[in-house]
């Protein structure tokens, strides 16, 4: 296909390399920022950092929307799947996510009825075969998910559907970002922006990056070749004293983003005033709700939750992890009280 | 699309090159078919002008955008430099 193999090629991706071999001053150490969770994974399938000079160190952002999720978020989807006569729906990812008391998949065994979708649409079908039950479905992701959502409660209202309700922790990746700018410690030369967020919001919301923080940003695409490509053009761009925001991922990503899904997202949802972010705090304006037309099909007017702060377990340095102070096996419980398996954080569960 | 490599790939904001293969537009509901050949149901009402035989990239069973690979970025074809063994 198109899309895939060609950015798979590994004697371009060796060329690549050379050029970014080329491009980098000795002596200079470089830190970039791969934004999000997407990018990390494909940097660790692929092994791209085994092709950059030691000199140029990747580290990860915030942008994986399983390991952002507060406890005290958890909880509430938990009391809700707990609700007599409840179908819970949520990704596979979040029933291992820690809660102050335990998983969505704890819940599960204990007899709530949480089924795994792969789509906010997979729940909605649920809905309909199940007229006589609530169907609640946990949102989480950034603006690249939150589309998938605005369109099934679209549906959930054209149709009429009075048993589908939405608990909504959708996020937005500016804000994080910005506040990550504003800490003392930060110390990145360069933003490898997130191509399928991008795909949405389009290049312009992140043009603050350059002009306020005097950082490049390239939006990239996930193969191999376009982290390498993205990783030359901030390079490039330092070199040649260029500082913008650059778009490498143009075969999917237009400037302007996709203008149809921005419509639909503003009506959908309102922007929370502030929201929590695991590791990070409370971050304004950067969650959405269901907006007042919406009101009906949000399960946290429907059913009455905790909404209770749980604070980050001591030992867990998720926070340090999401603003890339520290890499995920320098925590201090990293394999060790906090596994795949017993989540403490996190960043444990989703890569 | 699945949950593969052990991870999920609508929570870690993978999304997918799928090519429609039939499109109701009266829904704005398509099949479409992803490169391991798996058919799902995607809806496409976001993605303008998308069509039969186009390729569009899906996430959480919503096309994004249409792809245009006419537009990827050239990559130069220059080789590694002599003894170029990375450090």
């Amino acid at each position: 296909m198109r899309f895939v193999d060609e950015f798979r090629d590994a004697e371009l991706g060796r060329a690549l390399a050379g050029e970014i071999l080329a491009a980098v001053e000795p002596g200079r150490h470089y830190k970039l920022m791969e934004v999000c969770g997407g990018h990390t994974h494909s940097i660790y399938k692929y092994g791209v950092d085994d092709l950059l000079p030691a000199n140029v160190e990747l580290v990860h952002g915030p942008g994986c929307p399983v390991c952002v999720i507060p406890m005290g978020r958890v909880d509430d989807g938990i009391a809700i799947a707990h609700e007599p006569g409840v179908i819970f729906t949520c990704f596979g990812d979040m029933l291992r996510v820690p809660g102050s008391n335990g998983t969505l998949l704890d819940a599960k065994a204990q007899g709530a009825d949480i089924r795994m979708v792969y789509s906010p649409l997979d729940a909605l079908r649920i809905a309909r075969a199940n007229p006589d039950r609530e169907v609640v479905f946990f949102a989480i992701g950034f603006e690249t998910t939150a589309p998938s959502t605005a369109l099934t409660l679209k549906r959930a209202k054209a149709e009429g559907l009075r048993n589908f309700s939405c608990i909504c922790n959708h996020v937005t990746i500016v804000p994080p970002l910005r506040a990550l700018l504003e800490s003392p410690d930060l110390r990145l030369d360069g933003f490898i922006g997130p191509g399928h967020v991008c795909t949405v919001v389009g290049g312009r919301p992140f043009s603050f990056i350059p002009a306020d923080y005097g950082r490049p940003l390239v939006i990239a695409g996930f193969e191999p070749l376009d982290l390498l490509q993205a990783i030359h053009m901030i390079l490039r761009q330092l070199a040649e004293g260029r500082c913008e925001v650059e778009n490498q991922y143009k075969r999917v990503v237009p400037w302007e983003g996709n203008l149809r899904a921005l419509e639909v997202l503003a009506e959908v949802f309102a922007l929370r005033p502030h929201f929590e972010w695991r590791g990070l705090g409370f971050i304004s304006q950067s969650a959405l709700r269901l907006s007042d037309a919406y009101a009906d099909l949000d399960a946290e007017r429907r059913f009455s939750v905790p909404g209770v702060r749980v604070a980050d377990p001591k030992a867990c340095q998720c926070g340090e992890v999401l603003k890339g102070v520290i890499k995920p096996w320098e925590c201090k419980v990293f394999g060790t009280a906090c596994t795949p398996e017993h989540a403490i954080g996190t960043c444990m569960v989703s890569p | 699309m699945g949950c593969a490599d052990d991870h999920c790939i609508t929570c870690s904001d993978a999304a997918v090159p799928m090519r429609v293969r039939r499109l109701d537009r009266a829904s704005g509901l398509a099949e479409c078919v992803g490169d391991d050949g798996v058919a799902s149901e995607v809806d496409l009402t976001l993605v303008e002008g998308a069509g039969e035989g186009d390729t569009v990239l899906v996430h959480a069973g919503v096309g994004l955008a249409h792809g245009r690979p006419d537009d990827a970025v050239p990559i130069s074809r220059r080789p590694m430099p002599r003894g170029g063994d990375l450090p």
